[in-house]
């Protein structure tokens, strides 16, 4: 190339960088576009790349924790499955925390699904549990905690549902007369207790907003789906079924 | 003569003295086109849906996935090569592939689809801090983020604030904007992170992108969220406070919005909002043309939306 041009495509160089002329908008249009198979056909080559994901998932999620002798549903005012939801939650909870933990609670909403008879899989949990809640602990004083269980029992949306472990109560209407602990401690409404609730509960998710003003907050980083899984995962290690029952820890006066 | 006329003026000037230079040197500005033709395409909480909703007769059956939106994205390639595909954070959490492998599909189907950025959103956060570096270390674009301060943790320097991409001779400058962690994101996932002002970092970003780097189209990748009751920063709030910012693709609060929205700057123009709901249920499309030259006093950015 000769050294002429090679200077002058120099030059032009520097001018184009020094003065870049600009663009200016001189139009604008917009779509949004659905995506479905109306709007396109499946990439294969792409379908190719999730498909070993997609296998390990399903492997993943056909794990089976343990057997059930029974099938679990959700119910009001009490039923097994409400009851070993929240026993896990609490186990797992102090096992986590590696110190004791009064009570548990769960929003009878946020159940979602209930366990089949025979097999239970980690997808089963999956249903049960779809949010990606966390566990909270939150540290209350008895009066707020007796708040918190007529919040959720007595609620007219939520009528006598209350989901707890470590704890036996008694509903009379929309009051809660009697919080018994399993641990042994006896209930004062000035004395303080550690539940273990989901953040979305802790938020004040399911109305509760008081509970911003609780004594302490510490939420654990552990989802809930996860510490059920873990907690059906130990109970499978027995090699035993399970045959959860209600234990009466709800009573209605 | 006004200043659109002058500006004309001066760019004629520019342009008959590169056109005799140019005579020496094979077509350099000649190949340049008059007018350039870009489209951007953006996404926003995907939420690790790499599958479409389940048929399960629900509102979203049979909605979102890689596999169609690969696709859609290949035909818009083959129709326009000026592509920017963007997406405005929170690719993670929302489906078991998120629970088991971390995140890592989700960026690998991105680097497939080709990705030129994405901001950063706080969901992105909840496999820790440790997970991003793991996670973002395999993909093939840069996580844009101005206003997160890394320094102290494992993420510093793995990130950037801005990249100015080159289509067609448009400088299109791109930044990032996250939400304020607290009380969102659990402090154990982000550490010694510091969260820094979205207005002024943005201000800030774009002002260096339009001046300094001569960009022709400032476009902010946030994950802000769309509006709040209060005075939350939205990227409602943003674009009203802000200078030089022409684009704000936005995420976080889920808004299906049909068509941008155009909220007016401190500039009194207008800056264009857009959000696409979640889950890749849609695919968001802005068509932009551009003619070389400066618009006149600012008149480039005060077009009316179509």
């Amino acid at each position: 190339m000769p050294t002429k041009i090679r200077i002058s495509i120099l030059l032009l160089a520097l001018v184009t960088a020094a003065c870049h002329p600009g663009y200016h908008l001189s139009n604008r249009a917009y779509n949004r576009i659905q995506v479905d198979s109306a709007a396109a056909p499946a990439d294969s080559s792409t379908a190719r790349f999730l498909a070993p994901y997609r296998q390990g998932l399903e492997k993943t999620m056909n794990e089976v924790l343990v057997q059930s002798t029974v099938r679990l549903e959700k119910a009001r005012p009490e039923s097994a499955l409400n009851n070993l939801l929240c026993d896990a939650m609490l186990q797992q909870t102090r096992q986590r925390l590696g110190q004791p933990v009064d009570c548990s609670h769960l929003n009878y909403g946020g159940v979602r699904s209930g366990l089949p008879q025979g097999p239970i899989r980690v997808g089963n949990i999956f249903e049960v549990m779809p949010f990606d809640n966390q566990i909270t602990v939150l540290t209350l004083k008895g009066s707020m905690l007796k708040q918190l269980f007529e919040h959720y029992a007595g609620s007219e949306a939520n009528e006598a549902a209350l989901l707890v472990g470590g704890v036996r109560v008694t509903i009379q209407g929309k009051s809660i007369t009697t919080i018994a602990f399993t641990n042994g401690k006896t209930f004062q409404p000035e004395q303080e207790y550690t539940i273990a609730v989901s953040d979305f509960v802790a938020n004040g998710g399911g109305g509760a907003f008081f509970l911003k003003d609780a004594v302490r907050r510490q939420d654990l980083n552990l989802l809930l789906r996860d510490a059920f899984i873990d907690y059906f995962r130990q109970l499978g290690k027995s090699g035993q079924p399970i045959t959860p029952v209600t234990d009466g820890r709800i009573t209605i006066q | 003569m006004d200043a659109s006329q002058s500006s004309r003026r001066q760019f004629l000037k520019f342009f008959g003295s590169a056109a005799v230079v140019g005579s020496l040197a094979p077509n350099e500005l000649a190949a340049k086109p008059k007018t350039t033709r870009l489209t951007i395409l953006h996404t926003n909480d995907v939420h690790s849906r790499l599958d479409p909703f389940p048929m399960d007769g629900s509102r979203n059956a049979g909605r979102g996935g890689i596999v169609r939106r690969a696709t859609l994205i290949d035909q818009i390639r083959k129709e326009q090569p000026n592509i920017l595909l963007f997406d405005a954070g929170d690719l993670f959490q929302g489906t078991p592939y998120f629970n088991i492998y971390k995140g890592e599909p989700e960026i690998l189907a991105m680097n497939r689809m080709g990705y030129d950025a994405s901001a950063i959103g706080n969901h992105d956060f909840d496999g820790g801090i440790d997970n991003m570096v793991t996670q973002f270390g395999k993909a093939r674009f840069p996580f844009l983020i101005a206003n997160y301060d890394f320094k102290n943790t494992v993420l510093d320097g793995r990130t950037q604030p801005w990249k100015v991409f080159n289509k067609d001779g448009v400088r299109v400058g791109v930044f990032g904007l996250g939400i304020q962690p607290e009380d969102l994101i659990p402090k154990e996932l982000y550490k010694e992170m510091k969260y820094l002002n979205p207005i002024e970092v943005g201000n800030d970003m774009a002002e260096r992108l339009r001046k300094e780097k001569k960009c022709d189209y400032v476009v902010c990748l946030s994950h802000l969220g769309y509006q709040y009751n209060d005075a939350t920063v939205s990227d409602r709030v943003l674009a009203s406070r802000s200078r030089n910012i022409d684009l704000i693709i936005g995420g976080h609060t889920h808004t299906f919005l049909e068509a941008p929205v155009s909220v007016v700057s401190q500039e009194g123009l207008p800056v264009l909002i857009n959000q696409v709901g979640f889950a890749g249920i849609y695919l968001g499309r802005i068509d932009l043309t551009f003619e070389r030259g400066r618009g006149g006093m600012e008149g480039a950015r005060a077009i009316e939306v179509k």
